[in-house]
């Protein structure tokens, strides 16, 4: 049982080091692909209005989370991202199940 | 060059004899590289009626030695016009060969030209080295190194390398991502080429124009050496389902075509009038890939891209990616060709991915019916320009030099 509990603890520890990862690496995406200052973003900025990312400049934020997490997003899931929590909550989740 | 030839020689297979096929192998064999284009059909047939050339593929092609033979039979748009459906007053207008205001402004020319004479062009410069016809593709074999090709006639072949440019329908598609990509968009088309003398109702024949109305749209412009003809692409919304699984045809009744453009200007119904339809054309897309590599094997225009043609950039994003591979396999070795992979679909899957959303939402842009919604479509039509410049500027050949300087700051320079 033991044996068990370990694992599970273990698999915990990792999905929340796992879950910085992916904030670290999108606002890294951000600021790479998109020309965001990283030190600004918080969770609560809308990606168009308050990061001024527009249409097109959001699909190399796509490609480039696609890329880096190994997961899909495509174009009509995209247009609903409003914050940038909306991103990480989606790519966590699709990290999750991918 | 002389890498190469100090290299191992690549074996380079290329699935279709389209344009990106052809496009591909005059790229490859430029720099010094030979590649086995093999075709299912047993001789080169046009498909669909003319295309349009725009600045991000005839500077690719210029380099590759084949614009002037194009330029010989096509036609430059004097203007491009977007006009109102019913009274077909001129929105918004920009200069194109008047004024040589569009080459100034992109560097290369705009051209209007029959499929069937821009792929005689290719073949012609291509001389028929390599090309294999009457040789459909019906499965793959990974083997790690190398990759078998069985096709429909017994024959087998064996590859460093395959690159499928066979289209929407892509069997190498299917290799890569192991299921159906392509997607049917809910829009169909009636397509046709029309003799400019039977078209007395249009005004500015030699223009690209727009007519946009309720549901539907007209896109036309001339091509031939003396603008002579008008090849035309109507495009309307349904049907709702494709009735096909495997096929982007699907005939019609007779006047079925003209009835979707009733009531709408006489040099809209003349020209669609103009032509026996008997089929429609199902619009698809290739929903984005994740990757558009698996192994030895990869993708190539519309076969990873496909996308509506409401941009007029099928053909030139095609011609796009064989320039950017073509370049970025010079050089390689057979151990280097999953690494070549990586880097053709980094340089190309956003590029190609944001043509493809911009012409889905245009599509839509340009079928809105008579209401408030109008203003803000004028609007975005006025801008072109600001708005679509990135598409016509873009140099495929410098992405590539340019993403190397980049990679070169963390890397060993190039023997070369």
């Amino acid at each position: 049982m033991s044996k068990f509990s370990t694992v599970s603890e273990t698999k915990c520890q990792e999905k929340t080091v796992h879950q910085d990862d992916i904030k670290t690496a999108f606002v890294e995406i951000l600021e790479e692909v998109a020309n965001v200052n990283r030190t600004a973003v918080t969770g609560d900025h809308r990606l168009r209005e308050d990061l001024g990312i527009d249409s097109l400049s959001l699909i190399d934020v796509a490609v480039a989370a696609e890329d880096t997490f190994g997961i899909r997003i495509p174009d009509e899931d995209l247009e609903g991202f409003q914050t940038v929590s909306d991103a990480l909550g989606y790519i966590r989740h699709a990290s999750v199940t991918a | 060059m002389i890498a190469s030839m100090s290299r191992q020689r690549l074996r380079i297979a290329v699935i279709g004899a389209g344009i990106g096929g052809l496009t591909l192998a005059i790229a490859l064999r430029q720099r010094g590289l030979a590649a086995k284009v093999f075709e299912q059909a047993s001789e080169l047939n046009e498909i669909g009626a003319a295309v349009a050339l725009s600045a991000n593929s005839t500077r690719e092609l210029r380099r590759l030695g084949v614009l002037d033979a194009i330029t010989a039979v096509s036609t430059e748009p004097t203007e491009l016009i977007y006009r109102d459906w019913r009274d077909g007053h001129r929105i918004a207008a920009y200069p194109v060969r008047d004024n040589i205001q569009y080459q100034k402004r992109f560097g290369a020319p705009f051209h209007g030209v029959h499929r069937a004479d821009l792929q005689r062009i290719l073949s012609d410069a291509l001389g028929g080295v390599g090309l294999h016809l009457g040789h459909r593709l019906t499965n793959l074999v990974d083997h790690g190194d190398t990759i078998g090709l069985e096709f429909a006639n017994g024959r087998f072949a064996q590859a460093d390398l395959v690159i499928g440019a066979d289209g929407v329908r892509s069997v190498v598609r299917r290799f890569v991502t192991g299921g159906e990509d392509a997607v049917y968009s809910g829009t169909s088309a009636f397509r046709g080429i029309v003799p400019a003398d039977r078209l007395p109702s249009l005004p500015n024949s030699q223009a690209l124009q727009f007519w946009m109305g309720p549901n539907a749209h007209l896109l036309h412009y001339a091509i031939g050496c003396r603008g002579e003809a008008v090849n035309f692409l109507a495009a309307v919304e349904g049907p709702a389902v494709w009735p096909h699984a495997d096929q982007w045809l699907t005939e019609v009744e007779p006047g079925e075509a003209l009835a979707a453009f009733k009531g709408w200007h006489p040099a809209v119904t003349e020209m669609v009038g103009a032509v026996e339809h008997k089929v429609r054309w199902g619009l698809f897309s290739v929903r984005p890939l994740l990757t558009w590599h698996r192994g030895r094997a990869l993708l190539l225009g519309d076969a990873a891209h496909a996308m509506l043609p409401h941009h007029g950039q099928g053909a030139n994003t095609t011609i796009e990616d064989a320039v950017t591979l073509a370049e970025l396999l010079a050089g390689a070795s057979p151990s280097e060709l999953e690494a070549v992979a990586g880097r053709y679909q980094a340089l190309r899957r956003a590029r190609t991915r944001k043509i493809q959303r911009s012409s889905r939402v245009t599509n839509d842009l340009l079928h809105l019916p008579d209401g408030p919604a109008l203003a803000e479509r004028n609007r975005r039509v006025s801008r072109f320009p600001e708005d679509f410049g990135w598409i016509h500027q873009f140099d495929a050949l410098r992405s590539v030099s340019k993403a190397d300087q980049v990679a070169g700051l963390a890397e060993a320079p190039q023997l070369e």
